[in-house]
């Protein structure tokens, strides 16, 4: 599926350019995932989407596409939807 | 005791508004989210739905810090004595969230 390539594309490129990221996942909409590295897997595809999505009913604009963040002493997961797919980056501390 | 609640708040930068929700409903609000009922409770899913994420088994919470980015505002949320503390603030960058 072309959709999965992409995912894969990014998330290597992810990985390589910035040592500090320690998890990349990548869900559909209801969930679903479409690949995954590192630290996120399959058990948190479905609270990603679903954050993503709360987050996105705080503003009326579809056009605003709002980043989570949950900050954390070890370090930060951010989350957020480009169109159909949303993507989560675990990053730690270094 | 809404004035110890919120005097903190009041003082935090370029904040356009805040929320203080407890299990039981809104105890203050102010500015922008004065009143917003609809906020506080996307805002509760949100804080209740990040609490279920869990790294490595972790046993504690995942979070001390929640931030909703926006283009023009952010949403800070945190946690603390069984209540949530919501600020909403200017955002003035406007590069991309640097990853």
């Amino acid at each position: 599926m072309p959709v999965m390539n992409v995912c894969y594309l990014f998330i290597y490129f992810v990985r390589m350019k910035s040592p500090s990221i320690v998890g990349v996942l990548c869900t559909d909409a209801q969930g679903h995932n479409l690949g995954c590295r590192g630290t996120l897997s399959d058990e948190h595809g479905g609270v990603v989407s679903v954050l993503a999505k709360q987050a996105a009913s705080l503003t009326k604009d579809p056009t605003d596409s709002p980043t989570v963040c949950l900050e954390s002493d070890s370090g930060n997961v951010l989350v957020r939807t480009h169109g159909t797919i949303t993507v989560a980056v675990h990053k730690i501390v270094s | 005791m809404t004035t110890a609640l919120t005097q903190g708040l009041e003082r935090i930068p370029d904040q356009i508004g805040y929320l203080v929700i407890s299990e039981d409903g809104v105890l203050a609000s102010s500015g922008e989210l004065e009143n917003d009922e609809h906020t506080a409770g996307v805002i509760m899913q949100m804080v209740r739905t990040a609490c279920r994420f869990r790294l490595h088994g972790a046993a504690e919470p995942p979070f001390k810090r929640m931030s909703v980015m926006f283009e023009d505002y952010i949403y800070a949320v945190t946690i603390s004595g069984q209540k949530v503390f919501v600020v909403k603030r200017q955002n003035n960058q406007r590069e991309p969230v640097n990853v």
